[in-house]
């Protein structure tokens, strides 16, 4: 194997481990949220220092290898795309920690149905599925599967779309607990964010791919 | 790690001419190190030390300490220093095999040696060439003459030719700069494999070159050695304004 192939190898590598990582800390916050577990909660904190330093890590190595090894073509569109899809990973988990953060200060368990009707967990589950498949997406270099993020992420749109007027049935619903509706808002707004983060790198798997900027086009017409 | 060559407050002058001032530097067992700076600022100068080279050049005078293996270079017998100079494989800028087949290039060294038994002899012309990755491309040649092969190959052979008196040190003075693109690559290449066995010293013009191949890098400049250390530190944040100027192009 080339010395370049080598390099590319071990920056895939940790960019992957990176993203496991991640999808673990999501994983938890899907079980810290349905069952109020508030010490996987404060797991979740405490692993988000290692996702920083993953990303100082992986930030690192793609300033070395621009520098020592003056990448082109479809090797510079691969680290410039590792180092962006980094980025946007490290974000993923802060949204996992802010979500947690909201599970272990809580005093008392979220009303289920409070969560059920504002779609939060259903959210959750879009969010974490969309993590895994861009991870398999940028494994098998599969545009194909990176671009059926795009619907997904709509429907994170649709759902942070109609969350306010839910929000609003849930205060008059559940009055006593309007503070709790507050924070499954304020909680999918987060997710909207996720799947914002996806879609960027989705973005950057095709550009690292198929050498195509997809990024800010009005009409998608994977959509 | 081990330091396989060190040079201690190393002064060179070409008669009047100041070329090396107060040099020192420690070179780790089985590296890669790059000497850069621009033309005429020592670095050619510098890796000739460690065959003695220099020596062969009229009044050349030298201060300093120069070691291998922690034995001073400059202070061994007269008859010592052919053993030095196997120790010391050396790569130029051309190639430039002998008016010899392709086998006799790489057998050259071993018979110099005194070694005649052709077995041996013909296993160590095939580890050589195999170590220089071009076993592949001329093992159905090997009695054609030299010459007829392209450059790029040529320089594997030269560097085959090197390594079939298996020295422990390999200088290169800018091994590829005369090789178009697909050579210089295979060279590159094969300077990385050939680090797992070899302390390597080389010098180039490229700046790239030395960023891809090495892991420590000096910077020369008037026959100071301004900076020396990790490839990733020069290339990323080097400590000194000049290395910057110098590796960014900004060098006036």
């Amino acid at each position: 194997m080339l010395h370049l192939e080598n390099e590319i190898q071990e920056l895939r590598d940790k960019l992957l481990s990176m993203w496991d990582l991640v999808i673990k800390q999501l994983d938890k916050t899907d079980i810290s949220f349905k069952s109020f577990d508030r010490d996987l909660a404060m797991e979740i904190q405490e692993t988000e220092k290692r996702v920083n330093a993953y990303e100082l890590t992986i930030d690192r190595a793609c300033e070395d290898f621009i520098a020592l090894l003056q990448p082109v073509a479809s090797d510079l569109r691969f680290v410039l795309s590792t180092l962006k899809i980094n980025t946007n990973l490290e974000r993923i988990a802060d949204i996992a920690c802010g979500i947690s953060e909201f599970i272990s200060d809580t005093d008392e368990d979220v009303n289920a149905d409070i969560i059920a009707h504002m779609e939060a967990d259903k959210m959750l589950d879009i969010c974490i599925e969309m993590v895994k498949d861009l991870r398999e997406a940028y494994l098998l270099e599969n545009t194909k599967l990176a671009r059926t993020v795009y619907k997904r992420d709509k429907m994170l749109d649709k759902l942070n779309d109609v969350a306010s007027y839910k929000a609003i049935e849930c205060l008059d619903k559940f009055p006593e607990q309007r503070r709790q509706t507050l924070h499954v808002l304020s909680i999918i707004r987060k997710l909207e964010r996720v799947g914002d983060q996806s879609k960027n790198i989705a973005e950057e798997i095709i550009f690292y791919i198929d050498a195509k900027v997809v990024k800010h086009r009005r009409k998608e017409k994977d959509n | 790690m081990r330091h396989k060559i060190e040079t201690k407050n190393v002064d060179l002058y070409y008669g009047d001419f100041h070329a090396l001032k107060n040099v020192s530097m420690q070179i780790t067992e089985k590296t890669v190190t790059a000497l850069i700076g621009p033309s005429g600022c020592g670095k050619s100068t510098f890796l000739r030390l460690f065959n003695r080279m220099n020596d062969l050049i009229e009044g050349v005078k030298i201060k300093g300490e120069i070691l291998i293996d922690q034995k001073d270079i400059y202070k061994i017998k007269k008859t010592e220093v052919d053993e030095l100079r196997r120790n010391t494989g050396m790569v130029f800028q051309k190639p430039n095999p002998f008016p010899k087949s392709i086998f006799e290039n790489v057998a050259y060294g071993l018979r110099v040696n005194g070694i005649q038994d052709k077995k041996k002899i013909e296993e160590q012309v095939e580890k050589s060439l195999k170590q220089a990755a071009l076993w592949e491309e001329v093992k159905d040649k090997l009695k054609k003459s030299a010459f007829e092969i392209s450059g790029g190959q040529q320089q594997r052979l030269c560097i085959a030719r090197a390594l079939a008196v298996e020295p422990e040190v390999l200088l290169m003075d800018e091994p590829a700069s005369a090789l178009d693109p697909i050579s210089t690559s295979k060279i590159e290449e094969l300077i990385y494999e050939l680090k797992n066995n070899f302390t390597i010293i080389i010098v180039t013009h490229n700046m790239q070159q030395a960023s891809r191949v090495s892991d420590f890098t000096g910077f020369f400049l008037l026959g100071d050695l301004v900076e020396f250390d990790k490839t990733k530190k020069i290339f990323t944040n080097p400590e000194k304004q000049q290395t910057e100027n110098y590796i960014t192009g900004r060098f006036g």
